[in-house]
């Protein structure tokens, strides 16, 4: 009886339940509803950026006019370079928000549920960060179908072509985007894992957020802002970003914090600001996944 | 089949708290075994050993015939663990709280749908099923929470102070269900701070103080530990002065054989086997010494005499906060 018994129990220790892809879904659909129950996140996906685009295009399109087509020739409308800047601080903003869910899982308990449970704890993170990779997707179309609703109504409906790069363009922004948040969103897990408090959090996610998009080459033309803040927009991540997604949106290259002409046309803004992100990404990312690793490994592993 | 076979459990965190020090538990199937204790004797602490949230720093422990530290996926999936703070997600329903716990334990699809009704049916949670659970009261929560530690019929519970902060009505109805799952088979282990509830609810329970475990047995056997039955007096001006006089008549008046006296809020308490027979004589006896009795009561044991006696202090009294907060912390380093 003993041995049977024995045998049974080494076998049952080698299943795992369910398998790493569906531990993964289990948790994106878990936040995925949970996303689409927050209030907060409808309006800081749907409204702000209708509001920002809106507002901005109508109050600084006509002076900024003037300073777009001398840096990136007649023909770019304040919409067209807005759009880009709008859909990076979308994606800011979802980055921001991956902490706080993160600390809210902590304080009602759900993050020590998963972990006493038998699912997966790698499959636990991804699926959280892929819900908001879906987030940010979905919002990316949002923004450039509503640029598109402005540059139309601007236009008298004469739009012309709208991304230059066309749906390969599209998709190529669609994956900026992704790229860029992942190093913000690391970020605010990183402060959620070491306050361990909400508010905190909130703070040190937003805080960041508003100054560093007006010290880059998000609303204006680089050359356009004092020497100083073209000196912080140089390492200012979000330069990169914005940058990359209007390369796409304008079909030229638009990055003039730094010059690189080894490549031809929109390569020339994409490659290094890609590298930049991405090794940003890594680095933050990879504290990030130590914090995790500590937090959770505090069981057996 | 042993449930929980674990011996000298011992866990220093890093910054050198000894929240337990030498605890061994041996619990058969079937058993509801309570865990009493005050705040900081190291409850959670042991409690999040077995369930593999803590690795212990010395000691041997079995859950279900599985190694702790060795096979901790198979123990994970042999047992269901109710956290002391509810712990449910406040923006699903309660259907798709116990849904997500059915997912996570791999209840398969096919039986799905029927488990989830069957679960909310248990904790009364059936008419609200699509309501978020941000809605709840503290009690319907609480039974949420019961639900979604139940999906995959764990044969092994932990309940770690299942029904703290909860009014007298909702923790009756908890103790039911607990009942309930417990004469269906599964072993249940409870911590608790509340010795009518260990008293009502189990069948043996292990006091433990500042880390250690004190004493085990049946809560009967416990309770006539004691020895006999308990005095209690009121005395009219219960100041330490008045108190200690009473104690020394009541040990010098030579009526009780045997026992013990201890001070009260409202006088002293004597409990003694003769505590009945003798109980008048004592009364005369303190009133010669110009003593006011305004009450008095003669009871059977309780647990609280229990714990009175064994750990020198009234049950709920704080032990070490510092060491209730360390165990609390989810991150709970150990060195």
């Amino acid at each position: 009886m003993s041995t049977i018994s024995g045998s049974d129990s080494s076998a049952g220790a080698q299943s795992s339940g369910n398998g790493f892809v569906v531990d993964v879904w289990i948790n994106l659909k878990r936040w995925i509803v949970k996303t689409t129950r927050n209030p907060f996140v409808v309006v800081s996906s749907l409204v702000q950026p209708i509001i920002f685009l809106v507002l901005f295009t109508e109050v600084f399109g006509g002076v900024v006019g003037g300073a777009l087509s001398e840096a990136l020739g007649p023909g770019v409308t304040y919409v067209t370079y807005l759009t880009p800047a709008i859909i990076i601080q979308s994606a800011l903003v979802a980055a921001a928000g991956s902490g706080i869910g993160l600390v809210d899982d902590m304080e009602s308990g759900m993050f020590e549920k998963v972990l006493v449970s038998p699912i997966n704890r790698v499959a636990m993170f991804l699926g959280k960060a892929l819900s908001e990779v879906v987030r940010i997707v979905v919002q990316t179309l949002i923004i450039l179908a509503l640029g598109y609703v402005l540059v139309w109504l601007d236009t008298g409906g004469n739009v012309g072509t709208y991304i230059e790069t066309g749906i390969v363009g599209a998709i190529g922004i669609i994956g900026v985007a992704i790229v860029f948040a992942i190093w913000f969103t690391a970020f605010s897990n990183i402060v959620a894992l070491a306050t361990r408090d909400q508010e905190s959090t909130i703070i040190g996610a937003n805080l960041l957020q508003f100054p560093l998009l007006f010290v880059s080459s998000a609303f204006i033309p680089i050359r356009n802002l004092p020497e100083w803040v073209q000196v912080v927009a140089t390492y200012n991540p979000i330069t990169y970003g914005v940058d990359a997604v209007r390369a796409l949106m304008l079909g030229q290259d638009v990055l003039s914090v730094i010059e690189i002409t080894t490549f031809s046309g929109i390569w020339n803004t994409l490659v290094p600001a890609l590298t930049v992100l991405i090794a940003l990404d890594f680095l933050l990312g990879g504290i990030a996944v130590y914090y995790l690793n500590r937090a959770s490994s505090s069981g057996v592993r | 089949m042993t449930a929980i076979d674990a011996r000298h459990i011992e866990l220093t965190y890093s910054d050198g708290t000894q929240a337990v020090e030498d605890v061994t538990i041996d619990i058969p199937e079937g058993e509801f075994f309570g865990f009493l204790g005050p705040n900081g004797a190291g409850k959670t602490t042991t409690i999040k050993t077995l369930v593999t949230l803590l690795q212990p720093t010395g000691g041997d422990i079995t859950v279900n015939g599985y190694d702790v530290e060795a096979q901790p996926q198979a123990v994970r999936e042999s047992i269901g663990y109710m956290a002391q703070e509810t712990s449910i997600d406040e923006e699903l329903t309660a259907r798709e709280n116990v849904q997500f716990a059915c997912e996570a334990y791999g209840v398969p699809k096919a039986e799905r749908t029927e488990r989830i009704d069957e679960l909310l049916e248990l904790v009364d949670l059936a008419g609200v099923a699509d309501k978020v659970a941000k809605e709840f009261s503290g009690g319907m929560k609480k039974r949420l929470d019961v639900a979604t530690a139940l999906v995959h019929s764990p044969p092994l519970v932990f309940l770690d102070e299942p029904t703290t902060g909860l009014d007298p009505k909702a923790r009756i109805r908890l103790w039911e269900y607990f009942r309930n799952i417990n004469e269906q088979g599964t072993t249940v282990f409870l911590t608790t701070q509340y010795l009518e509830e260990a008293d009502e609810l189990c069948d043996r329970l292990s006091v433990i103080q500042d880390g250690t475990i004190v004493a085990t047995d049946s809560p009967d056997a416990l309770k006539s530990q004691v020895g006999g039955d308990v005095l209690e007096i009121a005395l009219v001006d219960p100041t330490d002065e008045t108190t200690t006089r009473a104690r020394r008549v009541a040990r010098d008046a030579g009526l009780f054989e045997e026992g013990t006296v201890e001070t009260t809020d409202q006088g002293i308490s004597v409990a003694s086997e003769r505590a009945r027979q003798a109980g008048p004589d004592l009364l005369v006896a303190l009133r010669d010494a110009d003593i006011t009795v305004t009450g008095f009561d003669v009871r059977s044991p309780t647990l609280d005499d229990v714990f009175l006696a064994i750990t020198g202090h009234p049950a709920g009294e704080q032990a070490d906060d510092e060491a209730t907060e360390r165990s609390a912390e989810l991150e709970g380093e150990v060195q």
